[in-house]
């Protein structure tokens, strides 16, 4: 834990910026560089530059191991469950359009269909999975 | 919704397994709900997999195609359930659902903790779904992709007994099989060069016209095949990472590290080698020959060394090195009846090799002896256990009546047919090898005085698992019916129709 005063406010402040810039890079995989798991990493270092600042506990606090085994579970899971659509209405697993799912103007955001959503829970997984290995390398005793 | 199920079997087996993995951290603690869902999960999959068996037979080898996402050949990712996928599925599915219930009642007593047990079943659902999808994928890259599931699984199990020996043993093999990893990705690199596919079809028909003009490059990439894969695969050199890992995992990951993981990346090897390179080609690089002969090393220097071997678990290590051969060698003897052999053999030592190193883990446990030479009378105190090694132990000898006897049977007609008379007499050596560290063991057990220990049979689990797989042997050696049909039927589709 720091003590640094100016540090800690920067991280308060920063942190949603850089939690929304994750999300951007998520959501925006298939357009732009990037993607799930770049969008999920920077999601997930948002939390670990904020259990830099405040220290392990406040971290831990913030995002017990209960919810991070849940979203690293259902992240996945989510993938899975979004690549059952395709199923559900008839076709291969992962239909996208095929499955009549909108993929709207190319180019634009909406232009992915299922991609997106997929990238979500992909990223969720991916954040954190980061902040567990952050997590578990600093508990560790040397 | 029965139809909507029948038609994408073949992504239900690769996911389903995938699917329950990924839900079984949330309720760790509770093993009863843990175990039975992976139970019932691989008892769904190996009844899937039998029908997806029965629809390949009965279309006379047809391949059932299946497009992710509906996306077709050269774009998506295709999954084919032809023979050989049909056959590796029922291998895994088989292997694994005795496996899971042995793992149910012996767990508790070689890995510590409710939650590590959930994390050992969360990396054994994942290794058998990449196994089912190292079988059924016809796409170069995802290949890749399921063989880093399968390793970084594997590597996981190895080390899930919590002894230094196996941190150790896990980080030898994660450095080696990740080196291995790195040769394959290589490989399927200078081969999409050339070809610029991935699709394993379209890189073969690609490639088959343009070889001549990259002989280097094909050569590389061949090579590096050969070995990222023979890593992983323990074949003869490059074998050194196994008898540590094999040995010190907790008994269910070694019967399925020994008995499927390593036959998973020889699939995988199979179809790069037969599928895209083809047997032509592998003529010109004299692939053939090196295959055969690491294969009649690998059989003698692996039996030579599970003879010095005191350590029971340690010896059956070794012991899978010396398999490894056979298949290698069946592999390249390059006629139908050798590769026939090459695949029953994949299937029986599959089984064989869970029964021996489940039978081991369950004496172990039971006694706290690992010495084979501490072992003095244990089949009068646990009968069942080591009656079902003796039956192993029969089955790996490859006496008739037992399943190893039909894969080295085919083995040995097809080196005669081959006209190497140094390979047949080497299989025979390879089988009475075989018995010498085999039949000591029984021997130890059965005709010397019993100790006054109170040693008692395991749990009905264990001896439920262990009875399954010993029917499987024997059935597998009196009525191999479909399942060498399928494996004659996937060595043809590999020699002939290329």
């Amino acid at each position: 834990m720091m003590k640094d005063f100016v540090l800690k406010r920067i991280v308060i402040v920063l942190l949603p910026f850089i939690q929304m810039y994750g999300l951007y890079v998520i959501f925006h995989g298939h357009v732009s560089p990037g993607g799930s798991f770049a969008g999920g990493m920077i999601l997930g270092l948002g939390f670990v530059a904020f259990a830099t600042v405040f220290g392990l506990d406040r971290g831990r606090q913030m995002l017990p191991e209960k919810v991070t085994t849940l979203t690293e579970s259902y992240g996945t899971l989510w993938y899975g469950i979004m690549g059952m659509i395709g199923i559900f209405k008839g076709f291969p697993f992962l239909a996208n359009k095929l499955a009549g799912i909108d993929v709207g103007v190319p180019g634009t955001l909406t232009s992915g269909g299922l991609i997106s959503w997929i990238g979500l829970g992909v990223g969720i997984r991916v954040a954190s999975t980061i902040t567990t290995l952050f997590f578990t390398m600093m508990e560790e005793k040397p | 919704m029965t139809a909507a199920i029948r038609a994408n079997l073949p992504v239900f087996a690769v996911i389903a397994p995938l699917f329950v993995a990924f839900v079984l951290p949330t309720f760790a603690r509770r093993t009863r709900l843990v175990e039975g869902l992976v139970i019932f999960v691989q008892a769904v999959g190996l009844w899937g997999t039998a029908y997806l068996a029965r629809l390949v037979l009965a279309q006379g080898g047809l391949p059932i195609i299946y497009e992710v996402g509906g996306w077709s050949a050269p774009w998506g990712i295709e999954l084919v359930v032809g023979n050989l996928g049909a056959f590796f599925l029922l291998v895994v599915a088989g292997v694994s659902l005795p496996v899971a219930i042995y793992a149910s009642g012996n767990l508790a007593k070689e890995v510590e903790g409710a939650r590590r047990r959930a994390w050992f079943y969360v990396l054994y659902l994942l290794l058998g779904g990449a196994l089912a999808g190292m079988s059924i994928t016809n796409d170069l890259f995802n290949v890749f992709v399921l063989v880093e599931v399968a390793t970084l699984s594997c590597c996981g199990l190895v080390s899930a007994s919590q002894e230094p020996s196996g941190a150790e043993a896990a980080f030898n093999y994660l450095i080696l099989a990740t080196l291995g990893s790195g040769m394959i990705l290589g490989g399927i690199g200078f081969l999409y060069i050339v070809t610029g596919h991935l699709n394993m079809g379209f890189a073969a028909r690609a490639l088959a016209t343009v070889w001549q003009d990259y002989p280097h490059v094909v050569w590389m990439a061949i090579s590096f095949f050969m070995v990222g894969f023979g890593v992983k695969a323990a074949f003869f050199p490059l074998h050194i990472w196994l008898p540590d890992a094999h040995s010190v995992a907790p008994s269910p990951a070694s019967a399925v590290l020994s008995g499927l993981a390593v036959k998973g990346y020889i699939i995988c090897l199979m179809k790069v080698l037969f599928h895209v390179v083809g047997p032509e080609l592998m003529q010109v690089f004299s692939l053939n020959r090196l295959l055969v002969l690491l294969g009649m090393v690998a059989i003698l220097i692996g039996s030579i060394l599970a003879l010095g071997q005191d350590e029971l678990k340690r010896r059956l290590a070794f012991s899978t090195v010396a398999q490894i051969g056979y298949i290698f060698l069946g592999m390249g003897l390059l006629n139908v009846k050798g590769m026939t052999g090459a695949l029953f053999h994949i299937a029986s030592h599959g089984i064989i090799k869970s029964a021996l190193f489940l039978a081991a883990g369950a004496v172990i446990t039971q006694t706290g002896k690992e010495r084979v030479s501490e072992l003095a009378g244990v089949g009068k105190k646990m009968p069942i256990t080591m009656g079902v090694f003796t039956i192993a132990s029969l089955g790996l000898v490859g006496i008739p009546l037992f399943s190893g006897f039909v894969g080295k049977w085919y083995m040995l007609l097809g080196s005669l047919g081959a006209g190497d008379y140094l390979a047949a007499a080497v299989i025979v050596a390879g089988s009475v090898l075989c018995a010498g560290y085999l039949f000591p063991v029984i021997r130890v057990a059965y005709f010397e005085p019993a100790p006054a220990d109170d040693w008692q049979e395991p749990g009905v689990r264990q001896r439920l698992a262990l009875i399954l797989l010993a029917m499987g042997i024997f059935v597998l050696g009196t009525i191999p019916g479909p399942l060498l049909e399928l494996a004659l039927a996937a060595a043809t589709d590999f020699l002939v129709f290329n």
